[in-house]
C-alpha cells in the first residue's frame, strides 16, 4: 500500500491562498488507509482550515470535500464533473498518482497535492507504517529470504551485511535491524543458507527509464476481434 | 455560504447519492421477551442519564400501567437479559419503580375523547380488563366495566397482598380510568351474555380470571379448617380477618402459596408451614419472594405431600408422606414419586391449599371451552365463539402472569377496534430485527463487572405483622449505577456503506471488546449480538463508513454542539468555552448540574452520551465558531466502557497540533474527569477558565497593537 502524510497545515494554507472555491478531494483507497486522505482526515483538513481562516484572519475560502473510492482511475472522477466546474482549485488528498490523476481529467482547474506520498509499506502496529519496497523492478526476494535489501538495508547493498553491522543493527541507525542479518537468520531457519554464499553481480544502476509503462494482455486492444 | 460543512454532508449520502437514515437497531433479548414489548433498552438508558421523566414517557409508551408492573411484574425481561452473561441481569424492574416514582406517574392525568358510538362491554377488572378499557378509551369507544366484587382490580385486588401491591397504588390507576371517561359498574355480577348485547353493546370483552382454587383429591379435604388459597387472600384483601389460628400449613410452591404463607405470618400466625412436594429448584415461586418468606419466618418442608386429613378436636391431623424426585415429566421439572412406608402426622390448626387456580366461566354464556376448563379463544384475535364476544386474560390461559394479562388487554382493544371497524385484523408488524445468542468469551472477558445493586428492602424485623411495602425504591445515585449496567445490546455500531469500508483494519485495530473480525472473504464484519456500543470505532474509521446504529446516536453530539454553540452565540459573554462532558451517571443530575450553575458566565456545556463519540471535527467546529476553550468532561473510573478516556486524548492530540499550527497554544483543549475521586472537576475547571480568560487578553492586546 502506498503511504502517504499529510502536509503541514501552513504549507496547505500557503497552497490555496491564491483560490477562494476549493475542493478537498479525499481518496477512498490507500490514502484512506494510512489516515493521510480518507473522508474523516478530508473533514478534518476541512475544520481545520476553517479554524485557521476564523483565527487567522487571513482570506476568506469557501470549501467543498468529497471523496471518491480511487483518484489513480478516472472513471472514479467522473461523478465530480458539476462539482469542479465550480471550483478554483483542487486540493487532492490522494497520493502523488492520484494528484496527477486529477490535474489530466481536470485539465482547466489547478490540482494541488495535500500530502506528501512517502513509500510503499506496511502496517507494523495501528498508526505506524514501514516501508518494504523501492519498486525497483527487479525482485530478488526469493534469494533474501523475503526480506528486501534493496529498502531495508539503509545502503540498499546485494551482498550483505557489510562490516557496520553490530549486534544485528545498522551502523547508521542503532534502532534499525540489519537487514542481512534478519536476512541470514531466516535463511537459517529455512535451511537455505546456501544462498546467501552466492555472490550476486552488482545491480544495474542504470537509470530506469521512466517513465514506465505496463501493458497487461486485456489492455492491448489488437482489432478485429469480433469471433 | 457555499461551502458544505460536515454538519450538513454528514447525513450520509452514499457515494451513489442514496441517502440512508432510518433505524437501524436491533430488538433487544429484553424486549423480545417482554409481553407487551416496552422499549426497555430506552427507558434504562434514560434513566442511566438522570431523565426520568423522559423515562416514565418512555414506559407509558406501551405500559398502560406501570406503576403495577413496576411492583409485582415477573419481569421475563430481566431473565433474558444477556447482562446475566457477564455477571447478573440488569434489575429492570426496580429502575422502572424508579422511574415511575421519581418521574412523578401519579401526577400523569388520565385523557380519552369519545369518538365512537359502540359501546363496548368487559366483563372482569383484573388487569387484562383494565387494560382493554384503557386502550378502547383512547381509541375513543364508550367502555364499560361489570365487576363482580365491590373493588376494581380482580386478582390485582383480590389475589396480590398488600405488601406487594401497595393499594394506593391501584387505586391511582383506577382513578384514572374513571378521569378518562371510563364507566364502572361494581358488586355487578354479569349472569348472562345476551343481556349485555341487549343493553346495547356490541362488544364483550371478558376477562373473568382464575379464581377457582383447585381441589387436592385427598380424603378430608372438605373438613372445616381447610381453606383453599385463592380465597383465603380473597378475604383478606377486601378487608376480612380470617384467623388461621396459632400453626398453619400451606400446601404448594407457587407464588400463591408463597403469597398465602407470608400473609397468615401477618395475619398473627406464631407458626406457618409451606408443605411442597418437590424441592426447592423446582418451586414456580420467584425466587425472591421464597428467599423474604423464609427472612420473615416462614418454614418449607420439601418433598412432602399431604395425603390424609383429618379433624379432631378442633385441630387437623395431616397425614403426609415423603417424596422423592424421579425423571423429568413433560414441562421439564422432575416429578415426585412417593417413598413407601414414609408416612407420618402433623397437627396444625388451619390448612391451606394452594396448588393451582382455574377460571370459572358460568355454562350460561354458552361459550367453547377449552383445557382446564380455560375459554376457547383465537389467539390471534382473541375471538370467542360468539359473535363480538373476546376474551383474555387468566380465564383464557389459565394463571398467568400480571404482564400477559396486560398484554392480553391490549391486543383484545385492538382486535376489538379492528372488528368494530371491519378491518381485517393487523398483526403487529414488526419491522426491526431481533438480537439474540451469546457473548463470545473473548468479549465477554473484556466487559467490566459491576454488581447488581438490589433495590432495598424492609428488614424482616419490620415487616412481621404489617402490610407495608417490603421492597424499597432506589434513591438516584443507585438507579442510576444499576441503569449503567445495561449493555444496550442492538444499538452498537455497523459498517453501514460496505462500499465506503477500505478494510483498513482501523476498528478491528481499536474496539477494547475484540468484536470486529474480517470474515474469509476479506470483509470486515461488527457482529450485532456481540458489539457494546461505545462508539469507538465510529470516531476512528478513516473512510466513515461506521456509524451508529440508531439515528439519534449518530446526530447527537453533533446537534447538541450546535444547539449550544447558538446560545453562545446568542449571549453577551465573550469570550466563551465549550464544554464536551459526558451525561451519563450522576452527571445528568449532579456534577453536571453543578458544573452549571457554578461555570462562570460563559461556559456551554455539550452534554453527550460517553465523551468517547466526540470527534476531533466537533472540537475544530467549536473553535470555528469563536470557542476560544474547548474541554472534555468524562466520567473517569465511573465509566463503564474500557478506554474511552484513551481515544479522547488522541483526538485532543490531534486537535492540539492543528492548534499549535496556527498559533494557538495547545493549552486550549482539556480533559478532565468529573469523577477522579480527590480531584475537584469544579476546581479545574476553574483553573481553566481562568487560563482560557487570560489567553483570550493576550489575544486581544496582540490585535490592538497588530492595528
Amino acid at each position: 500500500m502506498i503511504v502517504a502524510q499529510q502536509k503541514p497545515l501552513e504549507e496547505i494554507r500557503r497552497l490555496i491562498a491564491p483560490y477562494e472555491k476549493i475542493l478537498i478531494l479525499g481518496c477512498g483507497t490507500c490514502m484512506t488507509v494510512c489516515g493521510a486522505g480518507g473522508e474523516r482526515e478530508v473533514s478534518f483538513l476541512h475544520g481545520a482550515l476553517r479554524v485557521a481562516q476564523v483565527k487567522g484572519g487571513d482570506g476568506v475560502h469557501a470549501f467543498l470535500e468529497y471523496t471518491v473510492k480511487r483518484q489513480c482511475d478516472r472513471e472514479f472522477l467522473d461523478p465530480l464533473g458539476d462539482r469542479v466546474s465550480e471550483v478554483d482549485a483542487i486540493l487532492s488528498l490522494g497520493c502523488g498518482v492520484g494528484v496527477q490523476v486529477v490535474a489530466e481529467r481536470f485539465p482547466d482547474v489547478p490540482a494541488l497535492p495535500g500530502v506528501n506520498t512517502s513509500f510503499m509499506g506496511a502496517t507494523e502496529q495501528g498508526g505506524v507504517w514501514d516501508e518494504r519496497c523501492a519498486a525497483c523492478g527487479d525482485c530478488r526476494l526469493a534469494e533474501t529470504a523475503g526480506i528486501c535489501p534493496i529498502t531495508r538495508c539503509t545502503k540498499g547493498i546485494l551482498n550483505g551485511p557489510c562490516a557496520g553491522t553490530k549486534n544485528g543493527k545498522c551502523e547508521a541507525n542503532k534502532d534499525i535491524d540489519c537487514a542481512w542479518v534478519l536476512i541470514y537468520k531466516r535463511l537459517e531457519s529455512l535451511g537455505q543458507l546456501d544462498k546467501i554464499r552466492r555472490y550476486y553481480p552488482p545491480r544495474n544502476f542504470r537509470t530506469i527509464p521512466r517513465p514506465r509503462r505496463l501493458a497487461g494482455i486485456t489492455s492491448i486492444d489488437l482489432g478485429g476481434s469480433n469471433g | 455560504m457555499y461551502s458544505v460543512s460536515m454538519y450538513e454532508t454528514k447525513d450520509y449520502p452514499t457515494d451513489r447519492g442514496e441517502k440512508i437514515s432510518f433505524d437501524r437497531s436491533l430488538i433487544p433479548p429484553c424486549q423480545a421477551a417482554c409481553p407487551l414489548h416496552m422499549e426497555i433498552r430506552e427507558y434504562v438508558d434514560l434513566i442511566a442519564q438522570g431523565k426520568v421523566m423522559e423515562a416514565l414517557r418512555v414506559i407509558r409508551n406501551d405500559n398502560p400501567f406501570p406503576s403495577i408492573c413496576a411492583h409485582v411484574c415477573t419481569h421475563p425481561c430481566e431473565n433474558a437479559c444477556r447482562r446475566s452473561q457477564v455477571d447478573k441481569p440488569i434489575a429492570i424492574r426496580a429502575l422502572k419503580r424508579f422511574a415511575v416514582e421519581f418521574g412523578g406517574d401519579r401526577m400523569v392525568q388520565g385523557e380519552a375523547e369519545t369518538m365512537r358510538s359502540e359501546r363496548v362491554a368487559i366483563v372482569g377488572s383484573g388487569p387484562a380488563g383494565l387494560a382493554c378499557a384503557y386502550y378502547l378509551r383512547k381509541l375513543g369507544y364508550p367502555v364499560t366495566i361489570f365487576e363482580a366484587h365491590s373493588e376494581l382490580g380482580g386478582m390485582l385486588r383480590v389475589g396480590i397482598p398488600q405488601y406487594r401491591l401497595p393499594r394506593e397504588v391501584l387505586d391511582t390507576e383506577v382513578q384514572r380510568l374513571i378521569q378518562m371517561g371510563v364507566e364502572i359498574r361494581r358488586n355487578t355480577r354479569v349472569v348472562s351474555l345476551d343481556l349485555l348485547f341487549g343493553m346495547g353493546y356490541k362488544v364483550i370483552f371478558l376477562t373473568l380470571g382464575a379464581h377457582q382454587g383447585l381441589r387436592m383429591g385427598v380424603e378430608g379435604e372438605e373438613s372445616p379448617g381447610v381453606v383453599d388459597g385463592a380465597t383465603f387472600l380473597r378475604e383478606v384483601n377486601l378487608g376480612l380477618k380470617p384467623s388461621l389460628g396459632e400453626k398453619a400449613a400451606v400446601v404448594g410452591g407457587g407464588n400463591v402459596a408463597i403469597d398465602a404463607a407470608r400473609t397468615a405470618l401477618r395475619l398473627g400466625t406464631k407458626r406457618v408451614v409451606i408443605l411442597y412436594r418437590r424441592s426447592r429448584a423446582e418451586m414456580p415461586a420467584d425466587p425472591t419472594e421464597v428467599e423474604q418468606a423464609l427472612e420473615e419466618g416462614v418454614e418449607v418442608q420439601f418433598l412432602v405431600t399431604p395425603t390424609k386429613i383429618k379433624r379432631a378436636n378442633g385441630h387437623l391431623s395431616v397425614t403426609c408422606m415423603r417424596m422423592e424426585l424421579g425423571d423429568p415429566d413433560a414441562g421439564g421439572r422432575r416429578r415426585p414419586v412417593p417413598i413407601k412406608d414414609s408416612e407420618f402426622d402433623e397437627e396444625f390448626d388451619t390448612l391451606v391449599t394452594a396448588i393451582g387456580q382455574a377460571p370459572q366461566i358460568p355454562e350460561d354464556f354458552h361459550l367453547r371451552m377449552g383445557r382446564g376448563s380455560t375459554v376457547q379463544v383465537d389467539p390471534a384475535t382473541l375471538t370467542t365463539n360468539r359473535a363480538g364476544v373476546f376474551a383474555g386474560g387468566d380465564a383464557v390461559t389459565g394463571p398467568a402472569t400480571v404482564v400477559e394479562a396486560l398484554a392480553a388487554g391490549r391486543q383484545a382493544a385492538l382486535r376489538i377496534d379492528d372488528y368494530l371497524q371491519h378491518r381485517y385484523p393487523l398483526a403487529n408488524k414488526e419491522v426491526r430485527e431481533g438480537l439474540a445468542g451469546d457473548l463470545l468469551p473473548k468479549t465477554l472477558d473484556m466487559v467490566k463487572k459491576t454488581s447488581r445493586l438490589e433495590p432495598q428492602v424492609l428488614p424482616p424485623e419490620a415487616r412481621g405483622k404489617n402490610f407495608e411495602p417490603v421492597e424499597l425504591v432506589y434513591n438516584w445515585e443507585a438507579a442510576i449505577n444499576e441503569a449503567r449496567r445495561c449493555l444496550r445490546c442492538g444499538v452498537g455500531a455497523e459498517i453501514l456503506f460496505q462500499d465506503k469500508c477500505a478494510t483498513c483494519l482501523t476498528c478491528l485495530r481499536v474496539c477494547p471488546y475484540n468484536v470486529p473480525y474480517l470474515d474469509e472473504g476479506g470483509v470486515i464484519q461488527i457482529p450485532a449480538d456481540q458489539c457494546q456500543a461505545c462508539g469507538i470505532c465510529v470516531t476512528q474509521c478513516p473512510a466513515g463508513a461506521i456509524v451508529l446504529r440508531k439515528p439519534y446516536d449518530r446526530r447527537h453530539v453533533a446537534s447538541e454542539l450546535d444547539h449550544a454553540l447558538r446560545s453562545a452565540a446568542e449571549s453577551k459573554f465573550k469570550p466563551f468555552i465549550i464544554g464536551f462532558c459526558c451525561q451519563y451517571g450522576l452527571f445528568g443530575t449532579g456534577a453536571l448540574a453543578s458544573l452549571w450553575r457554578r461555570a462562570k458566565a460563559g461556559i456551554w456545556i455539550v452534554p453527550v452520551l460517553c465523551v468517547a463519540k466526540v470527534e476531533a471535527e466537533h472540537i475544530l467546529r467549536a473553535f470555528e465558531m469563536g470557542a476560544e476553550g474547548v474541554f472534555i468532561a468524562g466520567c473517569g473510573e465511573q465509566c463503564a466502557r474500557e478506554k474511552t478516556a484513551f481515544w479522547v486524548s488522541q483526538q485532543v492530540e490531534k486537535v492540539r497540533k492543528v492548534l499549535v499550527q496556527l498559533g494557538l497554544a495547545s493549552e486550549r483543549v482539556q480533559m478532565f474527569n468529573l469523577y477522579a475521586g480527590d480531584e475537584d472537576p469544579a476546581h479545574a475547571l476553574d483553573e481553566f477558565t481562568e487560563k482560557i480568560g487570560g489567553l483570550y487578553l493576550a489575544s486581544v492586546i496582540k490585535q490592538e497593537v497588530k492595528s
